[in-house]
């Protein structure tokens, strides 16, 4: 790990700011700070930092298009923040390579937890057998074990369940996962994906309703969560 | 009496034409009935005459007649002259005879028809009244009004309330192109000035189209717009008076109506937003204050960490309820403007009561829930989030209510397609007093802890009513409350994995 990772925030509300700058700092990381879209996008390219925070709702250009310009060359994650109800906005910006989301108000701790979550993935190559507690997931030999039991899945069921574990605490929209796992045609079908993530925690989750792996991002998508 | 020598010219030429016939018949059966005879068949003619043509006609018929039997039949022939005393007295009486059959009957005829007119004008303000009582709809009266102007008057017409003449001064009206500019601000000026105009008028008598303004006994409520032909006669004007006071008068009940009806609104709203803010100004300085307290303290003094942790504790606690406060906030924002719109999706139950249950960890954590759902609850469509804040608004009232250590139930399920939810509790139940107003916006139970606005429990309803579904509440037989929820909801098909994998 680097001794102090860069973390750019781009959110025109200067409370917000200084509050992350607090708690980040406090947790090893340099914090960088802007406060319009314009000067979010320069700092970006001068400081090339290993996260970007950024607010949807910002005065000089709209967060989705922010999104879409870092991406066309920056590739560390991104999270987003956002207020309440807007799923869409959410789910746009996820599907435009946002890699995760936080409403506001949000906990510090969740950030945390998402940022090192969003930077798991770009640290280290995936392992062929995934353990969280009593689950363990076989992706060489398409096996899944609860309890040291084998639990039957079908293909499509596995493919559900090894998408989600390999991105652990990172949302994944619907429609992504159902291309993922189903292809093209099923992208607009959420319902279907309900279906088998029912299915899935009926095998896997100790009480399904109240699902310890496989978190519902209402309006958005799941969340495979690890501890 | 000006009507009875108003025949149009062409009833003139007709009876002297009529006349002229009827002589050429008389001059060829001269040879075989006397001329006395004779006399009879033109006081016949001209008795017809006086059934079909006004009074003028039929004096210019009685007279001719007499002239041309005297000219052509008393003899001498071709005279106007006349030897016999005899003829002379049937000459004199024919003309009296001719003259007075003539008036009388075209007198007699003009009386009918004004009584038949009458009739028929009581007729029409009688009809009017009653499908002005019957139709509600604005727009339906207008077009009634403007076919009833063309039936009982035989002119087109355009009927202008209030707000048309207000949106044709704004020039915001476009249906309006039919009527040049000029004639709109004479009717506007004439509506301003609560004057007739126009044609006929001595204000903008130039104008094509005359301008009637409606004015109720309190107020005006628009203009009617004429565009006849001809000047009203008295009568018609006496006539049209009272149609349009009628239309005047109806419209004007309208309008005070809705008068009443947004002073009723407005007055509702005020009393929200009265009651809104005292509660609510009240509900956001008290967590306000715990936090501005709670880091002066933090600040000011070093204090043991266990002191600065029940701080930060009630900085927690106070901040999570203004959160729900605005939440709340929010949501009755949402209701009260009246058009809130779902986003209905497919969701499964069992994730919605986890959420909800996860939110309220730390206010449930002193109780032992209970959740029975069914394993096999289909998906159903519903507005995820609403029916979410529902839940969370109905068990967070729980905890307000309920003593710590005792159960919540909460029992879902799903009878033919709709979809039922009930939350029992082990509390005190609802007083008699306060069981019809658990919903009622801003009402608060006797006992609630403090907090809290009395908006919670609105807003449920409001939600659950916006997915056509009800609740209620009322007190267990045995103990504690029951909120019961009934949501007619769609159920998914595409429940049974093994179609699909």
């Amino acid at each position: 790990m680097n001794q102090l990772e860069k973390i750019l925030i781009i959110d025109d509300e200067i409370q917000i700011r200084r509050l992350l700058e607090i708690t980040l700092s406090a947790s090893g990381y340099k914090i960088f700070e802007a406060s319009t879209a314009k000067d979010g996008c320069v700092l970006a390219a001068s400081l090339s930092p290993s996260v970007i925070i950024l607010d949807l709702g910002l005065p000089d250009a709209d967060g989705l298009d922010v999104l879409v310009k870092l991406r066309e060359w920056y590739t560390h994650p991104i999270i987003i923040l956002s207020v309440r109800n807007s799923e869409e906005d959410i789910v746009r910006a996820l599907d435009n390579g946002a890699n995760d989301y936080l409403t506001k108000p949000f906990r510090t701790g969740e950030l945390l937890a998402r940022i090192r979550a969003a930077n798991r993935k770009t640290e280290g190559e995936q392992e062929a057998i995934l353990v969280f507690g009593n689950l363990k997931i076989d992706l060489a030999r398409h096996l899944v074990l609860v309890k040291d039991e084998i639990v039957k899945l079908t293909s499509t069921e596995f493919s559900l369940l090894a998408l989600l574990a390999k991105n652990e605490d990172r949302v994944l929209t619907h429609s992504f996962i159902l291309k993922e796992v189903w292809g093209h045609h099923y992208a607009d079908q959420p319902q279907y994906l309900r279906v088998f993530v029912a299915q899935l925690r009926r095998k896997i989750e100790e009480n399904p309703s109240k699902p310890k792996y496989l978190i519902t991002e209402s309006g958005i998508g799941y969340r495979f969560r690890g501890e | 009496m000006k009507r009875q020598f108003s025949s149009p010219w062409y009833e003139y030429l007709i009876v002297v034409l009529i006349v002229v016939v009827s002589t050429m018949i008389c001059y060829f059966i001269s040879d075989l009935v006397g001329y006395r005879v004779l006399s009879f068949v033109l006081l016949f003619v001209v008795s017809i005459l006086a059934f079909i043509y006004g009074t003028g006609p039929v004096l210019l018929a009685s007279s001719l007649s007499a002239l041309i039997w005297n000219f052509f039949f008393i003899p001498p022939h071709y005279t106007l002259h006349i030897s016999n005393t005899e003829d002379l007295l049937m000459f004199v009486m024919f003309f009296i005879v001719a003259l007075l059959n003539g008036v009388l009957t075209s007198q007699v005829r003009h009386r009918e028809s004004i009584i038949k007119q009458r009739e028929e004008r009581t007729q029409a303000l009688y009809q009017l009244t009653k499908s002005l009582l019957e139709e509600s709809d604005v727009d339906e009266l207008k077009k009634m009004i403007v076919s009833g102007i063309r039936k009982y008057f035989h002119i087109d017409s355009f009927v202008f309330l209030l707000e048309d003449i207000n949106a044709v001064a704004l020039k915001k009206d476009d249906n309006i192109a039919f009527i040049p500019p000029n004639e709109i601000d004479a009717m506007i000026d004439c509506f301003n000035k609560s004057e007739s105009g126009g044609r006929f008028f001595s204000l903008y008598k130039n104008n094509r189209y005359s301008y009637y303004p409606m004015t109720g006994s309190h107020m005006k409520t628009g203009m009617i717009v004429l565009q006849h032909q001809n000047k009203f006669t008295d009568d018609e004007m006496q006539f049209w008076e009272a149609y349009l006071s009628q239309i005047s008068g109806r419209f004007e009940r309208e309008m005070l109506n809705s008068i009443a009806q947004k002073a009723f609104i407005l007055d509702e709203s005020d009393k929200l937003y009265k009651t809104l803010f005292n509660s609510i100004s009240h509900e956001f300085r008290i967590p306000v204050t715990t936090i501005l307290g709670a880091t002066d303290t933090l600040m000011s003094e070093e204090y043991s960490v266990e002191i600065q942790q029940q701080l930060l504790a009630e900085i927690n606690i106070a901040s999570i309820r203004l959160n729900q406060l605005i939440e709340n906030l929010l949501n009755i924002s949402r209701l009260e403007s009246g058009h809130l719109t779902l986003r209905t999706n497919w969701y499964d139950f069992h994730d919605l009561i986890d959420k909800v249950t996860n939110t309220l960890k730390q206010e449930l954590q002193h109780y032992n829930l209970i959740v029975n759902i069914p394993d096999d609850l289909p998906m159903i469509k519903i507005d995820f989030g609403l029916i979410e804040q529902a839940m969370h608004n109905l068990l967070l009232n729980i905890t307000q209510y309920v003593p710590q250590n005792t159960d919540i139930l909460i029992d879902v399920q799903l009878s033919e397609d709709v979809l039922k939810i009930k939350l029992i509790d082990q509390g005190p139940g609802f007083s008699p007093d306060n069981i019809a107003h658990v919903f009622d916006k801003f009402y608060r139970g006797k006992s609630a802890k403090t907090g809290g606005t009395g908006l919670g429990l609105s807003i449920v309803k409001g939600f659950i009513e916006a997915h056509k579904g009800q609740v209620i509440a009322y007190n267990h037989p045995s103990r504690g409350a029951v909120f019961e929820i009934e949501i007619p909801v769609e159920i998914s098909n595409i429940n049974y994995i093994e179609k699909l994998s």
